[in-house]
């Protein structure tokens, strides 16, 4: 066993399938010599060669594009957006193009777009999204969010492997910040489409992914130690496909539900998943479906405003305890 | 100084408000501990309420005429009698009436918890008199879907659990808990056809609307009405009705009771043919507990007690006294029953608990000449037994030597409704043909 | 123009004490070395003109006005600042004064300055835009859809490709297969130039030129400034993939201030005392700015709700805000 941080699994994860697969390639801004942005890749070029770990121009578009092609041929890129941000330059070729490739042509397009996303580190507007919401309503592509250590090597792998294109969203915040004892000498592939139970409890669900499943962990401890109530925390690690059965079984349990995400309230993943509870479990609820979620504004930098704009773990206790009390 | 309050009594469980209809004392005035200070009207029965201490009248917060909800505190008492009664004001004059109940919600989902979420930590908002329903009072009546679900497979009344959640809701711990605490058949109100379920009735049943023609009369129902109205049909939604029909000869019956008619008479009771049958079923009861028994969610309950009903029909509607414990009565005791009871029950002066608790219920069609009627199931019991007119009829009898004559009989038809949920038609029948066979050879010593 | 060179250089100098002590939140740009290019561009452009300037060209926004206390103010996310804790360092604007900040997705600037182009085109106005982009920008899409854009309706935009060296870690070599990036501007069918970016007064005359020809009507330009970025991306990098020797070579052989001060004083056109006054000047208004702001308040946070519409201008308080304890 080893302790490693979010970003040392996730290093891990792509190391070991670019060893496992020859087709396995690494590209992006940064990637090669650098290490990327975040030193995601570090050290990549220098094992694997310059043809499997390629510096690209600053081009989101044309990476995305280019890895489309180069997976059609049997290849499988991963490509590192610097942010993801920026995937929004590739939006064109990822949703008209790389997402309906398989329905229009019978096209298999196995690619891997990875890179930071989230906020809560005074990145600003353009270095703090959650774009996750903006591709759950495009079939053909599925979404990724790992919120532990074991999951950002375990997801990372499977995404590799899965024959669909793959967005998955890293969460900078938990880059450095949380780290977890790793077997090293086992393989750790963790299946899409399978959500966590993070937490069992029996008196409220918080459905969740990603950098918000500490938050709702938080909330959850606290509230265990002060009200004597339980919290289930399920993480649902992909928003594609989503795993309704774990939130339908769970929500059957708890009878109450927060929804607990990053990205803005409007037209966030937390409507449709309200949605779905809706009409899978409506008679197994004891109180409305609640969310918690950021502003609906762009990501602002002052800490004063950020700290406002982004949900807090205050926020989710509060809330849990206000759906507690219904 | 010391200030006890009177609250609007819970006159059973199942009553959600009540209307006083009198103050017997003024603002002012001493009383002593459990002197009458006030009558009011339930549903069903009207009632003295007795001072809970000895003092003076110090408010009276609700005037003559006004429906308020049970516990609401309806005045004041002044212990130290030495203590100025300031707060003293006198109540609004009476209202003509009691003010129409709010309409019942319709059935379609309303954002309810949406309407309260973005206000949370305020309290619930003061009753509306009119006829707007504030979310805090749907969230009151009806919950949530989880807890409208588990009320309607436990026959709960949402109304009657105590709720502990925002602006009083039930959540699902309160109706778990209090489906535990064997409450819910308490609340559902055994005796009491009519006026046992008004919330959950009114949460729940919906009549469709007719329009009127021209000249007709329109009213709307009154409290008794609308609650048996409720209450009939949520019986034929929840229990699965049959009904068996047995004709039943008595003529040994007859016979007795004119025997011991005067006997009885001079003992101060009116020996009736329902005296005989209410014997009959008690003892039958006892034999057949299938039939004397609830059905709550995936469980039958068992009555201990056998407690009987008996429909009487009032001008304002229909009222079910219950006898408690018939099967340990004598003829006696249960004919001096049935007579004060339904002499009570028509000058309204049945107290509450004199119309709870039953177990099985006994209607008499027969008494305006009806030769039988199918009577509908008192929830949440299991059976009803109507009674046809009781006349001379020809009948075929077979004698002794096998001839077959037509002889002149007192006759009288029965009808068991009974829920199929538990009773299957085995189980009715035996209960009908022992009950049958003990009326036909009733022994004349059991008076 | 001196003073403009020797204000940005000491006005980051000022950033970097900041940031370490930890008043400047978030990331700090850096244009040690590619001051000269900056200022001098932006000398080429007349009042009315609009410049849209990367995070490098904090020179050219001095030059139209913006003043060192905003920048300040930005970086340090006060509540004053242009846009109220909104947004950070450069990116913000000022139409009157004349620059329009940037967003960060690059390439973006270049059709939103192609479009106050068409602006100034269609009203009839003499005025000119002045738009930056980085070696590594020019590699985007909406760079080659920008200048095609403006090439092909004639607008009197200059765009200033800043070549260099890197683009965050990437060495040019791997951002371009052309030798020089004015080579671009030959498939667009505009002028296209090299200039030596480190040369004030060359990057001034041949800005000038480029701007008088979009201001009489002659179209689009593209400018390639060679220069160096001697420091990281950002503070946070550690530039190990530049050679030590060649930060250290250009910055001993080839600093714009440098060379345009040997040239002012060679030519004698200022006496190194008159030069050592504009710096202590300098130094003199950075304290004051530095003074006047930096206890300023940091933003409420509920005004983060502002300014998402024109009409309603706030979003909604998210009802969870409401709850107690």
């Amino acid at each position: 066993m080893a302790e490693v941080t979010y970003l040392e699994a996730l290093r891990q994860g792509i190391w070991e399938e670019m060893e496992r697969d020859d087709e396995v390639f690494v590209l992006g801004e940064d990637v090669g010599k650098y290490g990327g942005a975040f030193k995601v890749t570090e050290g990549f070029q220098g094992h694997f060669g310059e043809e499997r770990v390629i510096d690209t121009p600053i081009s989101e578009a044309a990476i995305v594009g280019a890895a489309a092609g180069a997976a059609h041929m049997g290849m499988r890129p991963v490509v590192e957006m610097q942010f993801m941000d920026f995937i929004a330059c590739a939006y064109d070729i990822l949703t008209n193009y790389v997402a309906t490739a398989r329905y229009r042509a019978g096209l298999s397009t196995p690619i891997v777009v990875r890179g930071p996303s989230g906020g809560y580190v005074r990145g600003g507007p353009f270095h703090s999204q959650n774009p996750e919401a903006g591709f759950l309503h495009t079939p053909g592509l599925k979404l990724v969010c790992p919120a532990t250590v074991r999951d950002a090597k375990g997801l990372i792998k499977a995404a590799i492997r899965d024959d669909d294109p793959v967005i998955y969203f890293e969460h900078k915040y938990l880059y450095r910040r949380i780290k977890e004892d790793l077997p090293q000498d086992e393989e750790i592939v963790t299946p899409l489409g399978k959500a966590r139970v993070a937490n069992e409890g029996a008196d409220l669900t918080i459905v969740t992914w990603s950098a918000m499943v500490w938050k709702a962990l938080e909330a959850a401890e606290r509230i265990e130690q002060e009200d004597g109530a339980t919290v289930e925390v399920l993480d649902l690690r992909t928003l594609l496909p989503m795993d309704d059965e774990a939130i339908v079984t769970s929500v059957r349990k708890t009878n109450k539900v927060l929804i607990a995400h990053e990205d803005t309230r409007t037209g966030g993943v937390a409507g449709e998943i309200t949605a779905r509870i809706n009409e899978k479990a409506f008679e197994w609820l004891d109180g409305p479906i609640m969310r918690v979620t950021a502003h609906d504004t762009p990501v602002p930098y002052a800490p004063t405003l950020e700290d406002y704009v982004l949900p807090q773990t205050d926020d989710v206790l509060k809330s849990a305890r206000w759906l507690l009390a219904y | 100084m010391a200030r006890v309050e009177v609250v609007m009594p819970q006159m059973g469980e199942s009553i959600a408000e009540g209307t006083v209809s009198r103050w017997l004392k003024s603002v002012g005035d001493e009383v002593k501990r459990d002197e009458p200070i006030l009558e009011i009207s339930t549903d069903k029965v009207d009632a003295e309420i007795p001072s809970p201490a000895e003092g003076i009248l110090a408010e009276i917060r609700v005037p003559e005429g006004e429906t308020v909800e049970v516990q609401t505190v309806i005045a004041v008492l002044e212990t130290d009698k030495a203590a100025p009664v300031s707060a003293a004001s006198p109540p609004s004059p009476p209202a003509a009436e009691a003010p129409p109940a709010p309409p019942e919600p319709a059935a379609a989902p309303e954002p309810v918890a949406a309407a309260v979420a973005p206000a949370p930590p305020q309290p619930a908002a003061p009753k509306s008199d009119g006829a707007v329903q504030t979310a805090e009072e749907r969230l009151r009546q009806r919950s949530t879907p989880l807890v409208r679900k588990i009320a309607a497979e436990h026959h709960v009344d949402i109304g009657q659990v105590p709720g502990t959640g925002h602006a009083g809701r039930v959540t699902k711990k309160d109706i778990l808990a209090f489906i535990e605490s064997g409450a819910p058949a308490a609340a559902a109100g055994p005796a009491r056809p009519a006026a046992t379920h008004p919330v959950a009735s009114a949460g729940e049943i919906v009549h469709p609307t007719v329009g009127a023609w021209e000249g007709d009369r329109v009213e709307p129902m009154s409290k008794i009405r609308k609650l048996t109205a409720d209450h009939m049909i949520m019986s034929r939604r929840t229990s699965a009705h049959v009904t068996s029909f047995y004709e039943i000869d008595f003529t040994t019956i007859a016979a007795i009771r004119q025997a011991k008619k005067q006997e009885f008479q001079d003992r101060g009771a009116k020996l009736t043919y329902m005296a005989f049958i209410v014997k009959a079923v008690a003892d039958n009861l006892q034999k057949h507990p299938v039939v004397n028994a609830s059905v709550s969610g995936d469980t039958i309950i068992y009555r201990k007690s056998i407690n009987i009903g008996m429909a009487v029909a009032l001008d304002w509607g229909l009222i079910v006294p219950v006898i408690r414990n018939a099967d340990e009565l004598s003829m006696l005791g249960i004919a001096k029953s049935i007579a004060d009871m339904a002499d009570r029950a028509r000058s309204k002066r049945l107290n509450p608990d004199e119309v709870q608790k039953g177990t099985f219920t006994i209607t008499n069609p027969g008494v305006f000449g009806s030769y039988i009627g199918t009577p509908i199931i008192n929830q949440p019991q299991v059976g009803i037994l109507g009674v046809g007119a009781i006349e001379k009829r020809p009948k075929i009898l077979t004698l002794d030597d096998g001839q077959d004559v037509i002889a002149i009989r007192t006759m009288s038809m029965f009808s068991l409704s009974y829920d199929h949920r538990i009773v299957d038609g085995a189980d009715g029948d035996r209960f009908m043909a022992d009950l049958k066979r003990d009326l036909e050879s009733f022994p004349e010593g059991a008076l | 123009m001196w003073y403009c060179l020797a204000l940005t250089r000491s006005l980051e100098e000022r950033l970097v004490n900041l940031y370490r002590q930890g008043k400047v939140i978030g990331g700090l740009y850096r244009s040690l070395g590619q001051e000269g290019e900056s200022v001098a561009s932006a000398y080429a452009l007349q009042r009315g003109d609009v410049l849209s300037p990367l995070i490098r060209n904090l020179g050219s926004m001095l030059v139209m006005g913006a003043q060192p206390v905003e920048i300040l103010r930005q970086y340090m996310a006060k509540a004053q600042s242009p846009t109220a804790g909104r947004e950070m360092n450069l990116h913000f604007n000022d139409f009157d004064l004349g620059y329009l900040g940037q967003v960060s997705p690059l390439g973006d600037m270049i059709p939103v300055m192609a479009g106050i182009c068409l602006s100034f085109k269609s009203r009839g106005e003499s005025r000119v835009g002045l738009v930056y982009i980085g070696d590594g920008g020019a590699s985007t899409g909406t760079f080659h859809e920008g200048v095609n854009f403006a090439a092909v309706l004639r607008l009197p935009l200059v765009v200033i490709v800043e070549h260099n060296g890197y683009a965050y870690s990437t060495p040019t070599s791997c951002q371009t297969a052309t030798d020089r990036l004015a080579d671009k501007a030959k498939a667009y069918g505009i002028p296209g130039v090299t200039v030596d970016g480190n040369d004030v007064l060359a990057v001034y005359e041949i800005t000038k030129e480029a701007v008088d020809r979009a201001r009489a009507g002659g179209g689009t330009t593209l400018i390639e400034v060679v220069t160096y970025r001697r420091k990281g991306h950002a503070e946070h990098d550690d530039q190990r993939y530049q050679p030590r020797e060649e930060i250290a070579e250009w910055a001993e052989t080839n600093d714009p201030i440098d060379r345009y001060t040997d040239r002012l004083l060679q030519q004698s056109w200022v006496s190194r005392d008159e030069l050592d006054a504009v710096q202590e000047r300098v130094g003199r208004e950075l304290d004051q700015a530095t003074a006047e702001c930096e206890d300023d308040s940091l933003p409420e946070g509920d005004t983060a709700r502002s300014h998402v519409y024109a009409s309603p201008p706030e979003c909604e308080r998210l009802w969870f805000r409401g709850l107690d304890g």
